[in-house]
């Protein structure tokens, strides 16, 4: 941990109010100047680019002729007479609802086998982060296909169990599931993040709860799991505006098909089709602003419920 | 499965039994062959024969080891993967200092300055996370083109020093704010400028998260496709990862052993990374408290 | 050894130079060189016969320079979508059958008549062959290549289930059930005689005009209904059911890529690609492979056609379309140009060429320029083109062949294809 008063002398005069709002203003200028690189980024990256796909989304727009104005259409239409849009939003909550809860289970259970004095704990730590560094590999589609295809490994241990069984990764029926655990597969980052937190949490408060007798399910639901629910509702929160934007999975293993029978259409990959299968960029745009809102909708109910389950010790 | 025999040495943590570790060791090297028998596939893909990679392969151990792999792979296309690797890292390096640089000022002025609009432009930066870059991908390519900046660099590092990633932007910022407010104001007394206050008392504290902001920084740049993709068009200035798309084309013949080795190549740079300052990334990540 | 040293050095520091000019945004620019940019998908096999070319062409006529770039089919679309987007498009683009649909009516590249007999002398490659690259009666593409779709099969599995296997002229009831007797015969796990191309675009076009109907219709409509749907369906379903095709999950693992075929993957000891793909299958697979045409239908009409497997087209954006016409010229028709690309692309469409390059084939490529060359009576005039919407279209048909595989009954299928595609036209 470091120390944030090492080498520094501290300072505990009370301020003086006068001097405050001097400070006030001279902050206000500072403040912006600091504010500048990312206000130029946010104004001329962001906002003007996004701002830009607002107005295509009520546009048609197939990127070689300009855009025509076609009012709130593409948004009429989605909401009427769009079954892959449909199918889309479907297979997306139905990633984020399964991927989300496994991956943070997954990682938190890995985090708490590694916070402890084991040797060679780094080297085992870096194997287990390894999966998330492939991203998006092209090699995955290869590797996936490998576990999970008609003569895959999966099925070469059911074989010795005499079950013979279907080709995963191509049965609209569990395709998606094989995302799904390519994704938890992919716990990395949440992992190194619930370790930072099981860090924080003072060993004597276990010591304390270990005299008294608690076991260790009673220590975990005690003290680990309320004390670690800040680290907890970041990942969460992380984790499903990612999974909402996932889009390299299906993009890779299901060759920007998004199926078999539209089973892995991620929302990110239909409008991506949409973009540059089908030079609908107006649609595309309606779309992408249909899903900004869901993440907000999302994110704003996630921090809602946070005062209810969320533990913040000050 | 090397590393896992060498990880498994003898000794322990003094109060745990010897069978004990044993029993931990061996389900953590049960878990992580599992975990990891794709890669350990991938890997064995690699120094296989060509035409020992299909057809329902799923033993790991090639039927003969060759390296024949690494060397098509290598020069698999006009320009060898030696100039891919060095693209990479010197945009994984300049976006790297980018994002550092211009999250921690971003970030200390939100966490630490007071101006007009403070919230309004917090939330705003925060909303950003939420955008899908798809959103923004045609305008900021004519954008960009406008600029003449396709087919250099520039795309992919320039945003980067204007802090284009809230990620960093929001790390830093709670960061920040578990540094005593004590040590600015007393400096503020002393007239010490805001600038001086950042660079001289706020960044010398807050290595760990500059560190962790550097490094899932420099991996993420490292593993990203689609920025390169778009805006990249002379193999000469190619990252690694579109090198390794263009190994594979699936309307000609794909030297899938070819891909394997330089994936397994690509891989190695950003696992030493991590293997060699994870305990950087952790404490930095720890330090920042994760409070609203 | 030293005077090595110091070039390998000043070599480097030009390298050097070259990367910091391209991270600063700076671009050479020699006023008098006439610069164009060339653009295409393909494997580094390509790349070097392309680049090859290029550089023959510009050693050829100085003055001029161009800029070539490739990519993988899959990562091509894109970044050439937002290349016209951006109004930055290559000059000479490879361009594909169905995209030059998309491309041509959105008027991102130009029509080529004005340089025919001048920069392109391309005449003997033949009216029909002329028509396959034009869209609404103009020339929009140059082509690279002729194709045609075909049946490739693996000569020992058949040989080993003990059937015969299909040949020219063989109907479909036969290929049936000769696929159901090479499922008796086989041994091997999760081995079939055929993959299932119900879902393939292609063969269902073939079969809709063996039976006198067409896909798409002159004024955009499709050229059949519910019931030839249905009928189509139901003939792999049986076939299916007879254990003569592969089952749905399997067939799902192609992904229309080479290294995903069933043949490749083992799963099925026919399938039905483009003739210029047979080169690359052979390579990917180590059982000898032989190539011939579709099934026919008994009493039926020709069904196959001849179309290009890809074209050279010109931006709209082009501001030298004439020197990107005289290049591409230069690749398709001059002998030192078609020396060096080859066959790669496929069987170049003027014959001069062809008895050009005939000598020094290799046993694979004879092949298919065999093949090519005895297609002649299975072959009928090029189908309406196809309408706005149609990529869309191929997608819908993989997906509701996929949903009769797992399930849903052949004429529901029939029903689901049709309604869904007329939507998808309306909409355009």
């Amino acid at each position: 941990m470091v120390s944030y008063t090492a080498g520094v002398a501290v300072d505990k005069r009370p301020a003086k109010a006068g001097r405050f709002s001097r400070l006030f203003f001279a902050g206000n200028g500072a403040g912006y100047m600091f504010l500048l690189p990312w206000l130029i980024g946010f104004l001329g990256l962001t906002l003007g680019p996004a701002l830009a796909s607002l107005y295509l989304s009520f546009t048609n727009y197939d990127l070689l002729q300009s855009p025509q104005f076609v009012g709130a259409a593409n948004y009429v239409h989605m909401a009427t007479a769009d079954a892959k849009f449909a199918a889309a939003m479907k297979v997306t909550f139905i990633y984020v609802i399964l991927s989300v809860p496994l991956k943070l289970a997954f990682a938190l259970a890995l985090a708490m086998a590694f916070n402890r004095g084991i040797k060679g704990l780094p080297v085992y730590r870096a194997i287990f982060y390894l999966p998330s560094l492939l991203g998006g590999s092209v090699a995955i589609a290869v590797l996936w296909r490998q576990l999970f295809a008609a003569d895959g490994l999966v099925n070469s241990v059911l074989w010795l169990f005499g079950i013979d069984g279907p080709s995963w990764i191509s049965n609209p029926n569990y395709s998606l599931y094989t995302l799904v655990v390519l994704s938890v597969w992919q716990f990395g980052s949440p992992m190194i993040i619930f370790l930072a937190g099981l860090r924080q949490i003072p060993q004597d408060m276990y010591e304390a709860a270990s005299m008294d007798g608690a076991s260790k399910a009673r220590q975990f639901f005690r003290i680990t799991l309320p004390l670690l629910t800040p680290v907890i509702f970041f990942n969460f929160v992380i984790q499903t505006i990612d999974a909402f934007k996932a889009f390299t999975p299906s993009f890779i293993i299901s060759a920007g098909t998004g199926g078999p029978i539209n089973s892995t259409l991620f929302y990110t990959l239909y409008l991506y089709q949409e973009a540059f299968g089908f030079f609908r960029m107006g649609y595309a745009s309606a779309l992408a602003w249909v899903l900004v809102l869901i993440i907000a909708v999302f994110t704003a109910f996630s921090f809602l419920s946070a005062r209810y389950w969320v533990h913040y010790d000050d | 499965m090397t590393d896992a025999a060498h990880t498994a040495a003898p000794g322990d943590a003094p109060e745990r039994s010897v069978l004990h570790s044993i029993l931990i060791h061996a389900t953590l090297i049960g878990v992580s062959f599992l975990m990891l028998y794709p890669l350990l596939w991938m890997v064995s893909g690699s120094v296989r024969p060509a035409d020992d990679i299909f057809g329902g392969q799923t033993s790991l151990i090639p039927s003969q080891v060759t390296l024949q792999a690494y060397k098509t792979g290598w020069f698999g296309l006009q320009v060898s993967f030696g100039t891919f690797f060095l693209n990479s890292l010197i945009i994984s390096v300049l976006a790297t200092i980018g994002n550092v640089l211009a999250a921690s000022v971003t970030a200390y002025a939100f966490a630490r300055l007071e101006f007009f609009g403070k919230n309004f432009w917090f939330a705003l930066m925060l909303g950003t996370l939420m955008l899908p870059y798809h959103v923004t991908l045609i305008p900021q390519y004519v954008l960009f083109l406008k600029m003449d900046w396709v087919n250099t660099w520039l795309p992919l590092v320039v945003p980067k020093f204007f802090a284009v990633d809230a990620f960093f932007i929001f790390l830093m910022v709670q960061f920040f704010r578990g540094i005593p407010r004590e040590l600015d104001e007393a400096a503020m007394m002393d007239g010490c400028s805001a600038w001086r206050i950042y660079w001289k008392i706020i960044l010398p504290l807050s290595l760990p998260v500059l560190a962790t902001a550097a490094i899932f920084s420099f991996i993420w740049t490292w593993e990203d496709f689609f920025g390169p993709l778009i805006y990249l068009g002379d193999i000469h200035t190619y990252t690694v990862q579109i090198g390794l798309r263009s190994l594979i084309d699936s309307s000609g013949t794909s030297d899938w052993g070819a891909l394997f080795a330089m994936s397994v190549l690509s891989l190695i740079p950003i696992f030493l990374l991590f293997l060699f300052f994870q305990r950087l990334l952790i404490e930095g990540i720890a330090t920042t408290g994760m409070k609203r | 050894m030293k005077g090595y040293s110091v070039s390998r050095r000043a070599l480097l520091k030009a390298g050097t130079g070259v990367a910091a000019a391209s991270l600063l945004g700076l671009k050479s620019v020699s006023a008098q060189e006439k610069s164009i940019r060339v653009f295409w998908w393909g494997s580094q096999e390509r790349a070097d016969r392309t680049n090859r070319a290029v550089d023959a062409y510009k050693k050829a006529n100085a003055g001029i320079d161009a800029k070539t770039e490739f990519a993988g089919w899959s990562d091509y679309w894109p970044r050439l979508a937002t290349r016209v987007a951006g109004r930055n498009a290559p000059d000479l683009i490879q361009m594909d059958y169905r995209y030059m649909f998309e491309y041509a009516r959105r008027g991102a590249i130009v029509p080529l008549d004005q340089y025919l007999g001048n920069a392109l002398k391309i005449e003997d490659f033949g009216k029909a062959n002329l028509e396959s690259c034009s869209v609404d009666g103009k020339l929009f593409g140059i082509n690279l290549g002729v194709n045609s779709s075909c049946a490739v099969y693996d000569m020992s599995a058949w040989e080993q289930a003990g059937v015969e296997p299909m040949t020219f002229g063989t109907n479909w009831d036969e290929f049936a059930s000769k696929c159901a007797a090479f499922a008796k015969g086989n041994k091997r796990r999760r081995f079939y005689a055929t993959m299932d191309a119900s879902g393939h675009e292609p063969a269902f076009e073939l079969w809709l005009v063996q039976n006198g109907k067409v896909l798409y219709t002159e004024d955009g409509k499709l050229g059949f209904d519910e019931k030839d749907a249905g009928n189509w369906f139901k003939y792999w379903a049986d076939l299916r059911k007879a254990g003569g095709c592969v089952p749905a999950d399997v067939q799902a693992l192609d992904k229309s890529t080479l290294d995903t075929t069933m043949l490749t993957l083992g799963h099925a000891a026919t399938v039905f690609p483009h003739s210029n793909q047979f080169v690359g299958l052979q390579q990917l697979n180590k059982a000898k492979l032989d190539i011939t045409a579709f099934p026919v239908t008994k009493g039926g009409k020709p069904g196959q056609y001849l179309k290009p497997s890809q074209m050279w087209s010109i931006a709209s954006d082009s501001k030298l379309p004439e020197v990107a016409a005289k290049l591409a010229n230069f690749t398709v028709a001059e002998p030192e140009g078609t020396k060096i690309l080859g066959v790669e692309r496929g069987v170049p469409a003027s014959s001069a060429v062809r008895e050009q390059l005939a000598p020094d084939l290799d046993d694979v490529s004879k092949k298919v320029v065999d093949y090519i060359g005895k297609l002649g009576p299975y072959t009928a005039k090029l189908p309406p083109s196809p309408p706005k919407g149609a990529g869309e279209v191929f997608t819908v048909l993989e997906r509701v062949s996929q949903e009769v595989g797992f399930g849903t009954s052949p004429e529901e299928g029939g029903k689901k294809f049709v309604t869904e595609a007329q939507t998808i036209l309306k909409r355009g």
